[in-house]
């Protein structure tokens, strides 16, 4: 939507430049086309967002066609005004074009304060309804039932959409706005699982994202033209705060604590691999817990690569819960220990599964398989007082005693 | 080049009437191919964009996967700048100020890998990373088209260019484009029409498409492809974003006239070329009378805008008389 929004403002932008150049002539022009570009890109933004409603409303036209068709006619006839004042009013054109990819580089004082007091307004007006718009963008029909009235609501966010999207366009420009509607919440979610923290983090990557968008640019402005001085280039800063921000977003998407996916991939390996040493250990217990074991020997019950197998082991030996005697293995006295512990929880499961859950004897072990891993201490402690400290497992296997009991034996 | 074009003073009415005779010649062989000039190079150049962007926007439209041509017509400008920047000798050296002019081949690879990129990245970040489609294509494509601008305007060393990619300029277009367009336009007819029934089960139900043996995953990545060829054919002519707007335009008006695919089809041609056509005479009719010189692929756009706001006036005055009776 904001894309759509963003693209539609360009128009506006022309539109308003155009007016208050024939308006004022060349007196004041540097105060005016600020503004009146501003005014205009709002008026147009919400002149699309009409339209993108009606088109859905009356002719059933599904809601991205719809976007798609009048974000680029709305560029289109932003461009074709953009062409007609190209020679006539070149200066105005410049500036026309400045808010296509945004260039920091030209702004004056009248565009901080303009656009400082846009965005304390659209804080402002976020602090103010928050609490509604929390209940509204969860749950609409919460946010209806407690009264709330949902279309003005709706009125709202689009408002403060276009008023973002104004400020952004003549830094970021309007065919990169959305990306900084985007970027900064994707990332920000990553952090936390709260609205407000989400918002504070977001707009906080906006801000970096910014700052060090704008420096790079002009930086790389100033070294291109000591590089080649004869070519004047600029480099926009639109697409330098853009790459910023996607720089940030895509390190926050692989190494965010916790959703992060490199952070969840590792975890989802470490499970693994405890699930693999855990079952490693229970074989080895079960075959025979005095034996000596080759890596071979083992290989036969793991599907996995003899090479990860051989790590194991190393882990294994460094942690004390195997000893090595030439090439062989075995379970140490804290390894049977474990072991044993492990086994207890599987079959433990199984006894609950049957009698608590009605599972059939045949079906508890798979559902097992994977709790053994799982369960805590405190899970065990209610398991075995819940089943009455049992002995046996529905298949008639013993259940070996709890570390504890084991002690007090 | 040429000693006069003779085009330079017509009116809307008389564009056609000099035209019509021009082809006239063509046909008859009078004037070869060498000796078009620029009115008649816009008009089938972009006539050739319209009518392949309009064929593949009806089934964009069809499929609700127009977010996603949207975000090809932005992404294949880094493959452009990659395949320009791998194909062209010299490319440093050169002082004259390049028109990011493609070879056939090169254009194909750069498609064929943008297309399959920005699908794949935007389907791992939706999978993968959990995210909503729609935030995934818009980090995708915002991303990969800012790098695109900064790697075009740093290897060219312009910095008009930007500005170029996004807005087009008919008037710079040249013969080698026609060929360009024509060959994509080539590809696209011959490939709907050798899978026109393919394109049909796999857009309306993706899972008899499966049953038959036909993969929808094959043809989703068959039809990105050949939108991504078919915006670096237009992006010259009528830029990245204008390209968009000649995908979804004429294939929705169709969709407000007809519920047949093949109708639709044909509608949405008709008023991709109309459009095409008319926007060019505009474009002469305002130059000669009002000395103004407008966009060509704007005015391209904004003829197709009035199409549509004519459209949906009729249909609702209809619905009205409907009504009444």
């Amino acid at each position: 939507m904001g894309e759509a929004l963003s693209h539609a403002s360009y128009p506006g932008v022309i539109l308003g430049v155009l007016i208050s150049a024939l308006l004022l002539g060349n007196g004041d022009l540097w105060i005016w086309v600020p503004i009146m570009g501003m005014v205009g890109a709002f008026t147009t933004s919400l002149l699309a967002l009409y339209c993108i409603h009606y088109m859905e409303k009356s002719h059933r036209i599904r809601p991205d066609s719809a976007m798609c068709f009048i974000l680029s006619a709305f560029f289109g006839i932003g461009i074709t005004m953009a062409s007609r004042v190209q020679f006539t009013h070149t200066a105005l054109y410049q500036q026309s074009v400045n808010y296509l990819y945004g260039q920091a580089a030209t702004m004056t004082d009248i565009h901080i304060v303009l656009y400082g007091a846009l965005s304390v307004l659209v804080i402002t007006m976020i602090l103010l309804f928050y609490k509604e718009l929390k209940a509204f963008t969860f749950d609409r029909d919460y946010a209806k039932s407690l009264g709330l009235q949902v279309r003005m609501l709706d009125t709202i966010v689009f408002i403060l959409l276009t008023l973002a999207i104004v400020v952004g366009i003549r830094s970021v420009g309007v065919v990169l706005m959305s990306a900084m509607l985007i970027a900064p919440a994707v990332a920000a979610r990553q952090y936390t699982h709260r609205l407000i923290y989400m918002l504070l983090i977001s707009g906080l990557i906006g801000v970096l994202s910014g700052l060090f968008g704008n420096i790079l640019s002009v930086e790389l402005t100033e070294y291109l033209q000591n590089l080649y001085p004869k070519d004047r280039l600029a480099i926009p800063t639109g697409p330098m705060i853009v790459m910023v921000a996607t720089v940030i977003c895509i390190v926050s998407l692989l190494f965010a604590p916790e959703r992060g996916l490199v952070v969840r991939l590792a975890r989802i390996a470490y499970f693994r691999y405890r699930c693999l040493t855990e079952n490693v250990m229970k074989s080895m217990w079960r075959i025979g817990k005095e034996l000596w074991f080759s890596i071979d020997d083992i290989a036969r019950y793991q599907m996995v690569s003899s090479f990860y197998l051989r790590f194991i082991f190393y882990r294994l030996s460094k942690q004390g819960w195997v000893e090595k005697r030439g090439d062989k293995y075995r379970l140490t006295i804290d390894g049977i220990h474990r072991s044993a512990h492990i086994v207890r929880l599987h079959r433990l499961w199984e006894v609950y599964l049957a009698d608590y859950l009605g599972v059939g004897a045949e079906r508890v072990h798979r559902s097992a398989e994977e709790m053994e891993h799982i369960i805590t201490p405190e899970l065990e402690l209610e398991l075995t007082q819940l089943l009455k400290d049992p002995k046996v497992d529905p298949h008639r296997q013993p259940i070996p005693p709890s570390i504890v009991e084991e002690a007090e034996l | 080049m040429h000693a006069l074009n003779p085009y330079t003073g017509q009116n809307f009415f008389s564009f056609f009437i000099v035209f019509a005779s021009r082809i006239w010649l063509l046909c008859t062989g009078e004037i070869g191919i060498n000796d078009l000039v620029s009115d008649e190079i816009q008009v089938f150049v972009l006539s050739g964009v319209a009518i392949s962007s309009s064929l593949l926007g009806c089934y964009l439209v069809l499929r609700r996967m127009t977010m996603l041509a949207n975000a090809l017509s932005h992404t294949i400008l880094l493959g452009i700048v990659l395949v320009y920047f791998f194909s062209v000798q010299g490319f440093f050296g050169s002082s004259e100020q390049s028109h990011l002019q493609l070879s056939i081949q090169s254009m194909l690879i750069a498609s064929l890998s943008m297309g399959i990129l920005t699908t794949f990245l935007t389907e791992f970040l939706t999978k993968s990373a959990g995210l909503q489609e729609d935030a995934s294509i818009g980090i995708v494509f915002t991303s990969l088209f800012s790098l695109g601008v900064i790697l075009v305007t740093l290897l060219t060393r312009n910095a008009h260019i930007g500005t170029e990619i996004v807005m087009g300029n008919a008037d710079a277009l040249r013969l080698e484009d026609l060929k360009l367009v024509s060959a994509v336009l080539v590809l696209n007819v011959v490939l709907i029409a050798l899978f026109y029934k393919e394109y049909k089960i796999t857009t309306f139900d993706s899972g008899l498409s499966k049953a038959l043996g036909f993969s929808p995953a094959f043809f989703n990545y068959l039809l990105m492809t050949q939108v991504s060829a078919t915006a670096i054919g237009g992006f010259r002519a009528v830029g990245v974003l204008m390209v968009l707007a000649l995908m979804t335009g004429p294939s929705l008006i169709a969709r407000l006239l007809t519920n047949h695919l093949k109708t639709m089809l044909l509608f949405s041609v008709g008023i991709g070329v109309l459009s095409a056509v008319t926007g060019v005479a505009f474009s002469r009719h305002f130059l000669s009378v009002s000395g103004l010189a407008f966009s060509t692929g704007g005015i391209v756009v904004c003829v197709i805008v009035v199409l549509f706001i004519a459209t949906v006036l009729i249909k609702r005055q209809n619905k009205f008389a409907d009504r009444v009776a």
